[in-house]
């Protein structure tokens, strides 16, 4: 039941009224001048008052002000006699939802009762909407906010740099991983600073052209780059970005920067520790090599000293041979090392190839005939004097046929198999004037990862026989004068090694 | 009667060598290249020694060691290892096969790293020879 209030300084009017009223559903309160009706209002807060225009003392003009001043939303009608019509029009003005006039009939008293409940249950409908929809708006700006705080801790925890800037370059986000990188406070940088201030001009060049083109949309991939910190020192690092785009539009960009001085730092001691290793392995190849030379040496002046002393001339030729022997081999070594290190200017000659390649094969036939190996020979014929470095033809010949007797011999040992072991030595003139020699063997072959390392360190798979330098001399030689150096080579099988050396046609 | 030592080794100048360093001790000296061979002429003459080199083609001497010594037969001929490889190598190398499944082998009776000085190279085997058996 709606409670309402009825002011009216008439006795007659106020019971009359109240009994249509009640009969009507209200709870009727009533009062005979407008100081009670206030009061009571205060008490009861009905949402309708009824209330007579002229009254003693405050008039309904003056009681309706104050009503709306306390509640806006009460709905007051104002009962009015004939002649009062300016102050009922008055009263429309400060809010009044309706009048009636004196003498009251009840058809009219009930219409303006009904479109005032109308008006204030509408209104209250209308606070309830409003009011959900502000509870609405606050829960999302709520989550709104949870989430941008969510999103600012994201990008302020990264330990990479993060920029963002606006469509015209100037920087928004900066988080403190960008602060330890480059080094400028965010205080400085934030709407005070453009990327193009910030990166490294050509990272800044390229941002320029996509933000102002608004053309490009490639998002930039990781880069290595240098950019220059506050305090002018320069850090590597990589770097990514992006043109940010709303419907079309660019709205702005973004840069990761990630710091790459710790990965560098580690990079070089790796590159160093690395070499560090090299060396020793080398060094330990070389001691090895040299302990095996030191065997002969020992041995042979041994057996000289004790052929001396029984005076034996034929155990002291013995141990002489051995002593010349390992001389030898310390002045291989020594001009393995050497061409190793040293820088070898390219000596063209007149020579004949083909002889120089029978050479190498007969200082090698009488190892290779030891262990049963025979050594074949398929060289071009119409190959007749040329020039080119023979020096260089004879280092890399030798070294790669005692390569391939090697392989043979190994293929003994290894896999105890019956076969005809040979070394295949061909020879041809290619049309872009290099000569072609190959070497093919059937001996122990080898695997993918020794073939990896043949050409890379000090690498030997001949225990302490070899000392792993000859490939990579051949190497250094054939590149040294433009030529290459190739192999194939299956394990157990056997492998071809192909050199190309350039030559010259002998003019006239 | 003579005491029979075998030298395996590839070189024939450290044959040349260790030959000429035993002959003033009149031993029967056999000669092997590698260790199949060896192992053949382990088998047939029984050495009372054998001086064994580790890197070799065919059949390495790390192989013919453990061949050697898992044998019931040649388990007690002693060995003297003579080689460029290090003692502390050649050990671990023992063990890494053990681990794989071959069986463990003890330690050569004697190691010494190639050069090493002609007078150590005869007392061992002088040592090897004369140890325990020597009353026999």
């Amino acid at each position: 039941m709606s409670k309402l209030l009825l002011i009216d300084d008439e006795e007659g009017v106020r019971k009359v009224f109240s009994l249509y009223l009640r009969k009507e559903g209200y709870e009727v309160f009533t009062a005979e001048d407008g100081e009670k009706g206030l009061r009571i209002f205060k008490q009861e807060r009905p949402p309708l008052v009824l209330t007579d225009i002229k009254m003693p003392g405050m008039d309904g003009v003056e009681v309706l002000m104050r009503i709306k001043e306390m509640d806006p939303e009460t709905e007051v009608i104002i009962i009015t006699g004939h002649g009062d019509m300016d102050l009922a029009i008055q009263s429309l003005k400060f809010g009044a939802s309706d009048f009636i006039t004196k003498p009251v009939n009840d058809e009219a008293l009930s219409i303006a009762l009904e479109r005032a409940e109308e008006k204030w249950n509408m209104r209250k409908r209308l606070k309830e909407y409003t009011l959900d929809l502000e509870r609405m708006v606050e829960a999302a700006t709520e989550e709104m906010r949870r989430r941008c705080e969510f999103e600012n801790k994201l990008i302020q925890s990264s330990i990479d740099g993060i920029v963002a800037t606006d469509e015209k370059g100037i920087i928004i986000i900066y988080n403190k991983g960008a602060e330890r990188i480059f080094a400028y406070p965010r205080s400085e940088v934030v709407r005070r600073m453009t990327i193009f201030d910030l990166y490294p001009p050509w990272v800044a060049d390229e941002f320029r052209e996509c933000l102002f083109r608004k053309s490009c949309k490639r998002p930039y991939t990781w880069d290595q780059t240098a950019i220059i910190r506050k305090d002018s020192q320069q850090t590597p690092v990589s770097f990514s970005g992006a043109i940010l785009f709303e419907k079309e539009e660019v709205i702005g960009s973004v840069g990761f920067i990630h710091d790459l001085t710790k990965i560098k730092h580690l990079e070089e001691e790796l590159i160093k520790s690395e070499r560090l290793a090299a060396i020793g392995q080398t060094v330990a190849g070389l001691g090895h090599y040299i302990k095996n030379i030191l065997i002969g040496l020992k041995g042979g002046a041994y057996i000289v000293n004790s052929a001396i002393d029984k005076k034996d001339m034929n155990s002291l030729r013995d141990g002489w041979k051995m002593v010349e022997r390992s001389i030898h081999k310390v002045s291989a070594l020594v001009l393995d090392l050497l061409s190793y290190s040293k820088e070898r200017e390219p000596q063209y000659r007149k020579c004949f190839p083909n002889d120089i390649i029978k050479e190498v094969c007969g200082l090698l036939e009488q190892h290779a005939n030891r262990y049963n190996i025979s050594i074949i020979k398929k060289l071009d014929d119409s190959i007749g004097e040329i020039c080119m470095d023979p020096e260089a033809l004879h280092r890399c010949g030798l070294n790669l046929v005692s390569n391939a007797i090697d392989a043979c011999i190994f293929d003994h040992g290894d896999y105890n198999k019956e076969k005809d072991w040979f070394v295949e030595v061909r020879t041809a003139l290619e049309r872009d004037n290099k000569m072609r020699i190959e070497i093919i063997d059937n001996g122990c072959g080898m695997d993918e990862d020794v073939k990896d390392k043949i050409f890379t360190s000090f690498f030997s798979t001949k225990g302490g026989k070899g000392t792993g330098l000859g490939l990579l001399v051949t190497q250094k030689i054939a590149s040294e004068l433009g030529g290459s150096i190739e192999v194939q080579s299956e394990l157990g099988k056997g492998s071809t090694f192909t050199i190309k050396l350039p030559y010259k046609e002998i003019e006239n | 009667m003579r005491k029979k030592v075998l030298i395996v080794d590839d070189d024939p100048d450290v044959i040349m060598f260790i030959t000429s360093l035993l002959e003033s001790g009149n031993y029967k000296m056999i000669v092997a290249k590698n260790g199949e061979e060896a192992m053949a002429k382990v088998k047939e003459d029984k050495p009372d020694l054998v001086i064994l080199d580790i890197l070799m083609p065919k059949e390495s001497g790390i192989r013919m060691y453990r061949g050697l010594k898992t044998t019931e037969y040649l388990k007690n001929i002693p060995v003297f290892i003579y080689s460029g490889i290090s003692k502390r190598t050649f050990l671990r190398s023992q063990a890494t096969l053990a681990e794989f499944g071959g069986e463990a082998v003890p330690e050569p009776e004697a190691y010494i790293e190639k050069p090493g000085e002609p007078e150590d190279i005869l007392d061992t085997v002088r040592e090897l020879l004369y140890q325990g058996s020597s009353s026999s």
